[in-house]
């Protein structure tokens, strides 16, 4: 009987060593935000690092551009993922071959998808080029700047093109499966197949949706390739900005580089609250489901 | 209705366009050498690129293996973790279950620059820092959560009845799990390792910051290409790893095919 007790602590052991690894790292990250670097004689925790950042312009400008390409890009990335989820899903065709071309991007690395980037988007990639074909500019400098430019809009587009089939992936086969069982259902007692998709099919995928959406939401607001290969030097990504500090010769730069992070983690922490919350109620549903023993 | 078949059939075709153009836009680049504005279509093609890259055979082959070498490590421990964490999650209830999920989907929730900067001081104290077997933990905490997700999904689809009605008929538990769990279980688990393998393969910045140059992967060599401006050297490499990377992955559907036909898994035929 004890070793039935036992058994999922020992099952998990691996698991619980690597976190224990992880909320080291965590820990010692928001440690040195508050100034706490042992080795360098510094013991007292303050929060001047995080008020310092916030006064600092180009840091509230990166927190800005963060925010703002990886709400975008997680928005439209979420919205085209569910839009083609649905396409297929509703068009009822077997679209194997379809399906796998989809997730294609989903083993292409970032930082291959930035030299696609620059490959098409640049003021002499390939779509400068069509547009001087049809006639829209003369000149390479005519074409708006894409890349290296303020908005993001090539950071933006990289993370679409790479996070959409993600949603694909995340979704497709919930989707699929409650639309080929409660969808048709609801089909079955009269409802239009579009209706059925809309009152029945989307709302149940709700909760993946919404994970999948924070999963790309805070990987795009903490990853570094793509605005570090496709980014303006101004503003600056946060987390590209935080390296900078963190590298800097001057060991005393590395709390800044720690509260940059630390308003990362902030963020994050909201968002793996949510997520945590949705992951919950899916724990409830196993347990009604009686799949413990 | 046949109305609506060619708008989802444009969509998808749209879809694909979108999907495709830029590969194939970096395999022409393969064999550019001379590519002027505004022209469509490169004016010089040549082989410099390819023969500048396959010159340096050794370095190549060494990037390719250790590149191949970390992320299939990764995937084998990903998978092999993530199945015994999917199990227990699944198949008990025992006090702490709920913190089990939570630090199970942790690192999807913190982005991979925090934790690099942060546990670097940790590395070095365990002698982690700048080894291959460093970098592969930290890859395996990134793949891991997406693993445990697949696993977890699939431990709760197949349920234990099977596995218990083997118990009933005299297998022992480790023959039980072996002979029907294992099998059933194949496509989850090639799911889950072909997932945790691109998630390593495709790491940059933890490879850059903790592998401190000496862990060359294919990121690493491939990055100072594209920040040169040598498009053509940069599409080299990323056309042969990434046809590294779906060979491998064709290839592990095919191991695992034949590997479920001789578990005696026949349900899936």
């Amino acid at each position: 009987m004890r070793a039935r007790k036992a058994a999922p602590y020992l099952l998990l052991l691996p698991h619980i060593l690597l976190s224990a690894l992880f909320l080291a790292g965590l820990a010692a990250g928001i440690g040195q935000s508050l100034g706490l670097m042992p080795a360098l004689g510094l013991t007292e925790p303050t929060l001047d690092y995080y008020r310092e950042a916030f006064t600092r312009p180009d840091m509230v400008r990166a927190v800005l551009y963060s925010l703002r390409t990886a709400a975008v890009s997680a928005l439209i990335a979420t919205a085209a993922g569910v839009g083609i989820c649905a396409v297929l899903v509703l068009s009822r065709r077997a679209h194997d071959r379809l399906v796998g071309l989809v997730r294609l991007p989903i083993a292409v690395p970032h930082v291959v998808v930035a030299l696609l980037t620059v490959l098409l988007c640049s003021q002499n990639g390939l779509l400068a080029r069509l547009a001087c074909l049809c006639g829209l500019i003369d000149e390479q400098s005519q074409f708006p700047a894409l890349l290296y430019d303020g908005w993001g809009v090539g950071v933006i587009l990289a993370y679409v093109w790479k996070e959409t089939p993600f949603i694909v992936y995340f979704v497709l086969a919930l989707m699929a499966n409650i639309d080929g069982s409660l969808g048709q259902a609801a089909v079955n007692l009269g409802a239009g197949p579009w209706r059925a998709f809309r009152k029945v099919t989307l709302p149940l995928c709700r909760d993946t949706v919404l994970s999948g959406f924070l999963i790309i939401f805070v990987f795009a607001l903490g990853a570094y390739e793509l605005p570090f290969l496709l980014g303006a030097t101004a503003p600056k990504a946060l987390p590209v900005l935080a390296y900078i500090e963190y590298v800097h010769p001057d060991m005393r730069h590395r709390p800044y580089a720690m509260a940059l992070n630390g308003v990362v983690i902030l963020i994050s922490v909201l968002s793996a609250l949510a997520y945590y919350a949705l992951m919950c109620r899916k724990v409830a549903a196993l347990r009604e489901r009686g799949g413990a023993r | 209705m046949r109305r609506k078949r060619i708008w989802s059939g444009a969509l998808l075709t749209a879809g694909a366009a979108v999907i495709l153009l830029p590969m194939l836009v970096m395999l022409v680049w393969v064999f550019t050498e001379r590519w002027a504005w505004p022209a469509l279509w490169p004016q010089t093609f040549s082989l410099r690129a390819v023969r500048e890259v396959l010159h340096r055979t050794g370095q190549l082959a060494g990037v390719l293996a250790s590149s191949v070498g970390i992320s299939l490590a990764v995937a084998a421990l990903s998978v092999l973790i993530g199945l015994m964490t999917a199990r227990a999650i699944v198949l008990y209830d025992f006090p702490g279950r709920g913190a089990a999920v939570f630090f199970t989907s942790l690192p999807l929730m913190v982005p991979v620059t925090v934790f690099a900067m942060g546990v670097q001081v940790t590395f070095i104290r365990l002698g982690l820092n700048n080894t291959v077997h460093g970098v592969i933990i930290a890859h395996l905490l990134y793949s891991l959560p997406y693993a445990v997700y697949l696993l977890t999904d699939g431990t709760r689809a197949l349920g234990v009845g099977l596995e218990e009605q083997a118990r009933v008929l005299g297998a022992s538990g480790l023959c039980a799990f072996r002979k029907v769990t294992l099998p059933l279980l194949t496509p989850v688990l090639l799911a889950a390792f072909s997932m945790a393998y691109i998630v390593s393969f495709s790491q940059y910045f933890l490879t850059l910051l903790l592998g401190g140059g000496q862990v060359k992967t294919f990121t690493m060599v491939m990055v100072p290409y594209l920040q040169g401006g040598e498009r053509n050297i940069a599409s080299v490499y990323s056309a042969i790893f990434l046809a590294v990377t779906f060979l491998l992955l064709v290839l592990f559907e095919k191991l695992a095919r034949r590997w479920m036909r001789h578990g005696g898994g026949n349900f899936y035929g």
